[in-house]
């Protein structure tokens, strides 16, 4: 009988497995789909049509790589891309974490100044991303009691605040509230740059790059990624799970794959195991879900179980994805440059596509991320909200498919005769195939109210549920959102510190 | 002491500069406060635009007004009655209204017409906000400490704050995180399900910010303005005897009484700086007033990049300056009437015209409303928030008539463009048609109409940016953010140079919290 | 146009205002209800224990509990194990939130296997929905289409079995049936606010009338009379019977952890059943509360005549006490130190004594402590002995039988 059972081998599910299993007990990780990783998928639609279906790119963090030995376990190598800005007069800026000379030659094109002001912006991104990943690795205890032993590890982040100096801690603090405009309008002048910035602060959140808090989105989002470009992985990103899964094999862990949980096991206010949808049951003393807080509180135990208040609370996580995918098979004469290719071109443009999803509609002129791999593209597309205003995605997702087709061609012009096949996600795909409730990748939304001691929930950041016995290690909770692992990370620690 | 040679100056004679005035007058200073305009006010004016009919031009209610400060400067006594505002109507699309009541009894009844589930929970949402209003009131009144600083009483205020949180319940800490954080539509939905009750409540989320209300930070705006207050009683609105004038006025008695003397026509052109230290002013007509210690009561802008040559400042404080938002985004048509307008949800006279009138159907109604700001336009469909003061103080128009202040969002500073007079025009004439979609005999009744666009506020109040609170109540603004990072604390890098205006900590509203907290600094470093 | 403004009249209004003669009107949950119809209580709190009176209660918040998940949704909001309820049974329970602090109380009639008729002092629409999540149950509010009456005193079987269809000599305390009155179908519980045997009556609204009358013709013959909420107030604190927000605090509307109280806290533990089967709110703060004992308990205050009679004698005063039942809060203090408070005082005509439910701190709860009770003696603040009591003060032989 195993220990502990987790619930989903996405990459969190699967890094907590890695840390349990490495800590000496027996963990049997259950996933509902036929292959393991979560949105860190590499899928084939077809001959020759294969790509990375959700992520473009993603790294787990270094001290997860360095911990559970991934090297030794075939985690493939990955490789920091450039952000290329499209714009309509076939101009293209180039954004990479180096500032080399190409990239402050692409940007001095739009501003002499800004391009002399970019490598202090990415010291000071750096810097910030630098204080996140420290939160993100800090524990959140519940406040406002908190004990000494939680107490210091909050303290230490403190000091790690205040030691960016006072000027890049109030800038630090300052940002996390600000839009991405604001914040961009403190360091650059051109609307290019700011637009292609303000691309990454709303990629895969529900915002627009007016709305407060995407100074935080920013920032996150430049953490996981390491820059502004994607971080390629070398043959798809679905080696980062195989990686952990042979490393979980290695350490004694079993992965049963096509099984899917349909209930949390509980008595008397604690778990005891999961009952998958054949019939089975299977009892352990602790169960961990890696899927979103909604989905395994609100169906896998069930509201009857939980106070009314933490119901309301869990109803109330923002989940409201609108991200939709859109691969592109192609007979390779794309003509596609590389890199991490962003249809972004003004601020107004992308704040104009989140404006759609505001009122139920998919984006006429949406933010796009496009990425090549030999002859399939990726586009990741926004905003396409999952909750639809007057229409449904059954007759939508051609609508989808035009829109995201129509926007790359006219960036990228011998893009559209060369489609061969089409496979699009709709947000709906995205909850029904990955179990992406609402179809938010980030299991809820990026927003500061939903962030550190208030991720999943305030009083719940502790990766503990009112369930005894039944943790929390998704992207959904604290750690978590992108591809890092961090949240199964702090998963396992807190299981651990828990018995 | 020789003429023009005082303890203190203090630029501006609004609200917050008569409180300063009046409460350094108190302590044995002598004050003098220099007011640009011929009347004192600041945007808290009532003026007679057209005989007989006083508008109260900008600030048009009161709730947010210490009452410390009504006790302290024994304000009553200078005329000061603040008149009940006793409820807020919605009028709705279809004819019919909502209206909320001071009482929650027949304002649970009322709601319940509407959606018995979110007269439950308007009442249990109250309960909350108060409870938070009541948990967050304490950080109002205190100095922010500079979190970078090590210094003893900065050490001193970082530990206060400490022990302010662990004073909280769970319960009260997240609430407010959350309340900081949120947007005011994602609060809401999570309590309600009523349109107009969403609108109406998301609307005070709005006030004073650029922001719509599904922007992240709205919901601590709306906290903002649960923290009204009269006589102690929470949540209760008012309107001012004869106008936000009326208190500026009463404000002004007492700071004369106290000894403080007010100049009219005085407006103040330079900082005068000697040795390092703030040692005068001049005014733009060459005079020249000394004195230890110099407040300004204006605008973070105007005080620290207009009044004061950049060179005594840091650079790093002058940028967050000039990073400091001040974008205005609201407007005002204030009318002249000849009777009472006719709103179809309401005909004839009733209680609920001595209220306030609220043009906010839906979230969405406010937020395409804000949408069109952000790209440059005056919303085509505003939130209007109307009161008709003649209804509640009958000094205010002619018997029989009445005036009316329509506060409209959202009516951005920087339009596309500039302001001009025809862009107002069209301003004033988009209030008008949206008010007569729900009184349509609106326009036949106006005698008299002034509008008022930020620009306006800017050139009348000379507030930087048209913005009412003078500076937006951003999360990035608030606490020891604002007016800018390490000078939170009422003091500014130019040694007996203070501020103490809507810019600084707590913020704006008539409130007089900062002229009062200044006037307090002030005093500590006396020598 | 501004109907809201106006307080709602309750179904039975067209009699109840005619047959008021103190023009004493109350507020009672948006309601305007008699508070009493004569100057004097006298002849109506008698008519409670000697009589029959009869009492609109329709302002009580009603809600229409139906569906699979009916019982199962009251299990997780009440503390009372309503698997074991059958049909046809009356529970009186608390409710709290998830720190085991009482929300509101009121009673839960099984009216069928899925159907069940909830009624409280507070609207609870909210709190029910919000239980009800991942439940197939429809929640109901039923306050204004169901008027309530209350037939209470020793004669109101008799005057019942005077004009139902069926007989009531069968129905015992704490159970229900369904008749007829005049024609109109009627539910009868054997419940009431009182102490007394009593019984309250559910019908539509729209044959609240009918019913009035109805039972004012039965009940000429036993002195019947219509009696306002004043004189119940003090029934039911000789009773032992406490009332939301004015002898504890909801606690979501507490602004301070002070204020609110536990079932235990109450002199509830009967109705708090730890041993029922599965999560129901506040159930693991209640568990530890139960282990730990608690802070304070309700108990009755019989304050000592003689002593209170020698306090005013010192002034040269009769004993002067209200003739009602008073919500105000008076300190009760023990060996010179305030120990706690007492919530609703009342002189009980009954039993010939000053009687209060007070709040009392651990050890001084025990029945037999002897304690202080403030009282106002021409304007001077003055403390009559009083012993503390078990609830009821009163509890006639009757009431069950």
């Amino acid at each position: 009988m195993a220990d502990i059972i987790v619930i989903g081998a996405g990459l969190n599910g699967l890094v907590a497995a890695n840390y349990l299993a490495k800590a000496g007990k027996h963990v049997l990780v259950l996933e509902r789909r036929a292959l393991a990783g979560g949105q860190a998928v590499t899928e084939s639609f077809g001959a020759g049509f294969q790509a990375d279906v959700l992520h473009a790119g993603g790294q787990l963090r270094p001290d997860i790589v360095a911990d559970l030995d991934l090297a030794r376990h075939g985690l493939p190598e990955s490789t920091s891309e450039p952000l290329i800005s499209l714009h309509p007069d076939g101009r293209q800026l180039r954004l990479t974490a180096d500032s080399d000379s190409e990239t402050l030659a692409s940007i001095g094109a739009f501003s002499k100044r800004d391009a002399e002001r970019w490598p202090d912006f990415v010291a000071f991104m750096n810097a910030a991303a630098g204080f996140l990943d420290a939160a993100y690795r800090t524990p959140m205890p519940r406040l406002p009691h908190v004990k000494l032993a939680e107490g210091l590890p909050l303290a230490r982040l403190a000091m790690k605040l205040r030691g960016l100096g006072a000027r890049d801690m109030f800038r630090v603090i300052r940002a996390l509230p600000m839009s991405a405009l604001e914040l961009t309008e403190e360091w650059f002048e051109s609307d290019g740059v700011r637009a292609a910035i303000g691309a990454v602060a709303v990629h895969g959140a529900t915002l627009g790059p007016m709305s407060a808090g995407a100074g935080f989105s920013l920032m996150h989002n430049w953490l996981n990624r390491g820059g502004p470009g994607h971080r390629r992985v070398e043959n798809g990103i679905g080696g980062l799970a195989n990686a952990l899964v042979a490393a979980l094999k290695a350490r004694g862990g079993q992965l049963r794959v096509s099984a899917p949980v349909e209930a949390v096991l509980t008595d008397d206010q604690c778990a005891r195991g999961v009952r998958l949808a054949s019939g089975e049951d299977i009892l352990a003393p602790i169960v961990i879900s890696g899927a979103d807080p909604r989905h395994t509180l609100l169906d896998l135990v069930g509201a009857p179980d939980l106070p009314p208040e933490f119901v309301w609370a869990t109803q109330s996580i923002k989940m409201r994805g609108s991200v939709a995918k859109v691969h592109l098979l192609t007979d390779g004469a794309h003509a596609l440059p590389s890199g991490t290719l962003v249809v972004a071109p003004t601020v107004r443009y992308v704040e104009r596509a989140y404006d759609a999803a505001k009122y139920g509609r998919t984006s006429l002129e949406p933010y796009l991320e496009i990425t090549a791999n030999g002859p399939v593209v990726s586009i990741h597309f926004q905003f396409a909200p999952y909750a639809l205003r007057g229409a449904e995605w059954s007759q939508e997702r051609a609508v989808l498919e035009r829109i995201a087709i129509d926007t790359a061609s006219n960036a990228l012009p011998q893009l559209k005769s060369s489609i061969r096949e089409i496979k699009s996600l709709t947000p709906l795909d995205l909850e029904k195939t990955y179990g992406l409730t609402e179809g938010d990748l980030n299991h809820g939304q990026l927003l500061l109210d939903q962030m550190l001691f208030m991720r999943p929930m305030p009083g719940w950041s502790t990766h503990k549920t009112p369930i005894d016995n039944l943790y929390l290690c998704g992207a959904g909770v604290h750690g978590g959102g992108g591809i890092s692992g961090a949240a199964g990370r702090n998963a396992a620690a807190a299981v651990l510190r828990g018995k | 002491m020789p003429a023009n040679h005082y303890d203190a100056i203090i630029i501006g004679a609004g609200h917050n500069g008569l409180i300063a005035g009046a409460y350094l007058a108190r302590a044995g200073k002598k004050v003098v406060i220099l007011e640009r305009r011929e009347m004192v006010g600041g945007a808290a004016v009532t003026e007679e635009i057209f005989p007989g009919y006083r508008f109260t031009e900008f600030s048009y209610v009161v709730s947010l007004l210490r009452p410390e400060i009504i006790r302290d400067l024994e304000l009553p006594r200078h005329g000061l009655k603040i008149l009940p505002l006793p409820s807020t109507v919605t009028p709705m699309d279809n004819g019919d209204y909502l209206a909320a009541w001071p009482d929650h009894e027949p304002t649970r009844r009322e709601i319940y017409r509407h959606s018995p589930r979110d007269a439950e929970a308007a009442d249990e949402y109250g309960r909350v906000m108060a409870r938070a209003a009541k948990a967050i009131k304490p950080v109002l009144s205190l100095v922010p400490p500079d979190p970078s600083s090590m210094s003893w009483r900065d050490m001193v205020g970082l530990m206060k704050i400490g022990q302010y949180a662990k004073s909280l319940s769970e319960k009260e800490l997240y609430r407010i995180a959350k309340l900081v954080t949120q947007s005011s539509a994602d609060l809401l939905n999570e309590w309600f399900e009523f349109d107009p009750l969403k609108g109406t409540k998301s609307a005070s989320g709005i006030i004073g910010t650029f922001l719509g209300p599904h922007s992240p930070g709205t919901a601590y705006v709306l906290l903002h303005h649960y923290m009204g207050e009269i006589d102690g009683a929470f949540r209760a609105w008012g309107f001012a005897k004869n106008g936000t004038g009326g208190v500026t006025a009463a404000i002004a008695a007492s700071a004369r009484a106290l000894g403080a003397e007010i100049r009219t026509g005085a407006s103040v052109k330079q900082v005068i700086v000697k040795g390092g230290r703030a040692a005068g002013v001049a005014l733009e007509n060459g005079d020249e007033f000394h004195a230890k210690v110099v407040m300004s009561a204006a605008d973070p802008k105007r005080s620290f990049l207009s009044f004061v040559e950049s060179k005594h400042f840091p650079d790093e404080f002058v940028e967050q300056i000039k990073n400091f938002r001040v974008r205005g985004s609201s407007g005002k048509l204030n009318l002249a009437l000849s009777e009472l307008p006719q709103f179809t949800c309401l005909p004839g006279e009733t209680p609920l015209h001595r209220g306030a009138i609220s043009i906010s159907p839906s979230i969405d109604y406010i937020e395409r409303a804000y949408d069109e700001a952000k790209y440059g336009q005056f919303s085509k469909n505003p939130y209007i928030d109307m009161i008709i003061p003649s209804m509640i103080d009958r000094d205010m128009a002619p018997p029989g008539h009445h005036v009316m202040s329509c506060f409209v969002q959202y009516a951005p500073y920087d339009i596309a463009g500039g302001w001009d007079d025809t862009k107002r025009d069209a301003f004033g004439e988009t209030v008008i048609s949206t008010i007569e979609r729900y009184a349509p005999n609106i326009r036949n009744i106006i005698v008299g109409k002034q509008v008022i666009t930020p620009k306006d506020i800017e050139r009348i109040a000379g507030i930087t940016g048209g913005n009412i609170f003078h500076g937006e109540l951003l999360l990035h603004q608030l606490f020891f953010l604002r007016p800018a990072a390490k000078w939170a604390d009422f003091r500014t890098p130019l040694p007996g140079y203070y501020f103490g205006a809507s810019g600084a900590h707590p913020g704006g509203g008539v409130m007089g919290a900062a002229g009062k907290m200044a006037a307090l600094e002030v005093l500590k470093d006396w020598r | 146009m501004l109907e809201t403004l106006e307080l709602k009249r309750t179904p039975f209004h067209e009699r109840t205002s005619r047959l008021s003669v103190a023009q004493n009107w109350r507020r009672w949950a948006g309601y305007a209800v008699v508070g009493s119809y004569e100057l004097s209580l006298d002849h109506e709190y008698w008519a409670i224990r000697d009589r029959a009176a009869l009492i609109d209660v329709s302002p009580l918040m009603k809600y229409m509990i139906e569906g699979p998940d009916a019982a199962r949704l009251l299990h997780k909001v009440t503390t009372r194990d309503i698997f074991k309820m059958g049909v046809g049974q009356v529970y009186y329970t608390g409710w709290c939130d998830e720190d085991g602090k009482l929300l509101d109380d009121g009673t839960v009639s099984r009216l069928s296997d899925q159907s069940f008729r909830m009624t409280s002092a507070e609207p609870s629409l909210r709190w029910l929905a919000m239980n009800a999540v991942g439940l197939d149950v429809k929640v109901n509010e039923v306050t204004d289409e169901m008027a309530a009456l209350s037939l209470q005193g020793p004669k109101s079987r008799a005057v019942l079995n005077r004009c139902c269809a069926d007989r009531l000599d069968a129905l015992k305390y704490f159970r229900l049936m369904n008749t007829g009155i005049s024609g109109a179908p009627v539910s009868v519980s054997r419940t009431g606010y009182t102490g007394d045997l009593g019984y309250e009556i559910w019908v539509q609204a729209e044959q609240a009338l009918t019913i009035w009358d109805a039972l004012m013709a039965a009940g000429a013959d036993y002195g019947i009379t219509p009696c306002g909420i004043l004189a119940m107030d003090m029934a039911r604190v000789e009773a032992g019977l406490f009332m939301v927000d004015a002898d504890y605090t909801a606690s979501n509307h507490a602004w301070i952890e002070g204020q609110k109280s536990s079932p235990f806290e109450m002199g509830l533990d009967w109705t708090v059943n730890l041993n029922k089967k599965g999560y129901f709110v506040g159930r693991r703060a209640l568990e530890q509360e139960k282990k730990t004992g608690s802070a304070w308990k309700l108990v009755g205050l019989d304050v000592d005549w003689v002593g209170l009679e020698r306090l005013f004698a010192e002034v040269g005063l009769p004993p002067q006490i209200p003739g009602m039942a008073v919500r105000a809060s008076l300190p009760v203090m023990a060996e010179g130190k305030q120990i706690g408070y007492a919530s609703t005082s009342t002189w009980s005509p009954v039993l010939k004594k000053y009687i209060a439910l007070a709040h009392l701190q651990r050890p001084h709860y025990e029945p037999g402590t002897a304690v202080t009770m403030e009282v106002t003696v021409e304007h001077h603040r003055r403390h009559a002995p009083a012993k503390v009591v078990k609830l009821p003060f009163y509890d006639p032989a009757w009431k069950k039988k």
